[in-house]
């Protein structure tokens, strides 16, 4: 264009008439070049609005940079959170696997201890019938104990026995002498020899009595439960023992009320018991200044209590819970055994039973004997 | 012995009582038996009659044979005391035998021993109730001899002429 403007004014310098339509064209130029410059200048106000907008949008974007570093440093504080979960995680897991290993293992020592409690379960079986076959020993054993007893007992009443059994002895040799005589003095009348002799034959039974008793206490029968009166029992007992009892001259009252108590028992036991206390009282007695023994008893609902009480010098305190131990004994060696009251206990026991001794110091000893009644018994007193 | 023997059973066996007093009533003859179940009976009789012998079994409650002995010396010295006691008994017998009794019978009782036994006890009371019913006799003759020694030596003193020694 300058190119152009100076080779108008050339051409313009050159020819007048030309100059004028030199100066319409530069005219026309200057209005364009207003018109950009115009144009030029609302471009640079735009600009400058741009500008203003870029610098606001800077501005706006150096806030957001701020809020995203912030959204960062919470981001990395979450994720570093992250990452220590994730660490815990990660030792939990192992922990568990850990225990499932541990877990496994258990369940393997659990099956070996179901294995080894199987085989102790087959020991404990075998146990329980050695335990049986140890226990039915123990009662032989124990019923063996029992006969040794009686016939420890058999044997010290032999002595009281030997003088019962002399006396009707002695009785039948007289009674048969008489009958004798009376035959060779050739006495006619028949019913004097008879009346000897049948008084001869009421000895012998006496006698045959007393030995069908010893037998009967002294056989190792098998222990057999029935209704058993104990009034009789305690007879019974009495009457093996009353002549030592009547030579030591002790005196024995026996008192049992009106009742008659009836025992589901063993009468030769029971009996054995009788006399194994009232062998105890009369050793117990024998020094002292009056021999007497009591045997009191009562019926009350479903049992029956029996005392014998004797009138010695009492049992030493501290022995009375030793008194009932076998081989236990405060008699002379050869003396006692040791076993009567030991024995008498476990009969008792036996019979459901219980036994206890009282021992007031100054006083003498007194057995207590518990006995539940036969059950028919139990129903009558109850009705 | 021509009076009637009176003898006394004590023992507390009812059958024995039945048996030794016929046995002795067989034996001998015309003799009376009287029995007692207890020493304390025994000493009711003994004290309203004095039996020619008393028989007693040593054992007995209450009362035993060997306190009976001793209360039979005191009461009746003189009669005879046989004991029963059972067979071995010796340490018994010896203290019966004592304590003064005449003889033991030992059990099983033999009657021909017992009888014999009886007799000699009963015999030799007799015997000693003799002598001393002679014995008496005899004191009363001397006495009687004395006063008439006296009665003479003092008509002796009395004849004139005759010194005192």
């Amino acid at each position: 264009m300058p190119e152009t403007a100076t080779q108008e004014r050339q051409a313009a310098v050159a020819d007048p008439g030309a100059a004028v339509t030199a100066e319409q064209r530069l005219r026309a130029h200057v209005e364009t070049l207003e018109r950009r410059l115009r144009k030029r200048d609302d471009q640079r106000r735009a600009m400058l609005h741009i500008m203003g907008d870029l610098s606001e949008f800077n501005k706006r974007l150096a806030n957001q940079r701020k809020a995203m570093l912030h959204v960062l440093a919470d981001y990395e504080q979450d994720r570093r959170r992250l990452a220590r979960q994730t660490e815990r995680l990660d030792s939990s897991r192992r922990a568990l696997l850990h225990i499932l290993q541990d877990s496994h293992q258990d369940k393997l020592r659990l099956e070996a201890s179901r294995k080894a409690m199987i085989h102790i379960m087959g020991d404990l079986r075998e146990t329980t019938a050695e335990m049986q076959r140890r226990e039915q020993e123990l009662r032989d054993k124990q019923e063996q104990l029992v006969q040794a007893g009686k016939l420890a007992t058999l044997g010290e009443l032999t002595t009281g026995v030997a003088h019962e059994l002399n006396n009707p002895l002695n009785n039948i040799g007289l009674f048969v002498g008489n009958a004798v005589d009376l035959i060779e003095l050739a006495v006619t009348e028949k019913r004097q020899i008879v009346r000897e002799l049948g008084h001869a034959m009421q000895q012998v039974s006496k006698a045959t009595e007393i030995i069908s008793h010893l037998r009967t206490f002294g056989r190792a029968a098998p222990v057999s439960r029935e209704p058993i009166s104990l009034r009789q029992v305690i007879e019974r007992a009495l009457s093996l023992m009353r002549e030592q009892l009547r030579l030591r001259e002790i005196e024995v009252t026996v008192d049992l009320g009106l009742e008659e108590p009836v025992v589901l028992g063993n009468a030769i036991q029971l009996e054995q018991v009788f006399i194994n206390l009232l062998t105890n009282a009369r050793d117990a007695v024998a020094e002292a200044p009056r021999k007497a023994i009591r045997i009191a008893g009562s019926t009350g609902s479903g049992a029956v209590e029996v005392s014998l009480a004797d009138s010695g010098h009492g049992i030493p305190p501290g022995l009375e819970r030793r008194i009932f131990d076998p081989f236990f004994t405060t008699k002379e060696v050869g003396k006692g055994t040791g076993l009567g009251l030991s024995i008498t206990y476990g009969i008792i026991n036996e019979h459901g039973g219980t036994i206890s001794v009282v021992s007031p110091p100054g006083e003498g000893a007194t057995f207590l004997i518990h006995l539940p009644l036969a059950p028919a018994q139990t129903e009558e007193t109850s009705a | 012995m021509t009076t009637t023997l009176s003898v006394l059973i004590v023992d507390d066996d009812p059958a024995l009582l039945q048996a030794l007093p016929q046995a002795l009533r067989l034996r001998m003859g015309g003799v009376t038996v009287e029995t007692a179940d207890s020493a304390a009976a025994a000493l009711e009789r003994i004290a309203v009659q004095d039996y020619d012998a008393i028989v007693t079994d040593i054992k007995m409650p209450g009362m035993d044979g060997l306190a009976l002995l001793a209360e039979i010396r005191t009461r009746r010295p003189d009669t005879p005391t046989l004991i029963i006691t059972g067979h071995g008994e010796n340490e018994l017998v010896v203290r019966a035998l004592r304590g003064g009794a005449c003889d033991f019978i030992q059990k099983p009782i033999d009657r021909g021993y017992f009888v014999a036994a009886l007799y000699r006890a009963i015999w030799a009371h007799v015997q000693n109730r003799r002598v001393k019913d002679r014995q008496v006799a005899l004191e009363c003759c001397a006495g009687e001899l004395e006063r008439i020694l006296d009665g003479l030596e003092r008509e002796l003193g009395a004849l004139p002429g005759r010194r005192a020694p």
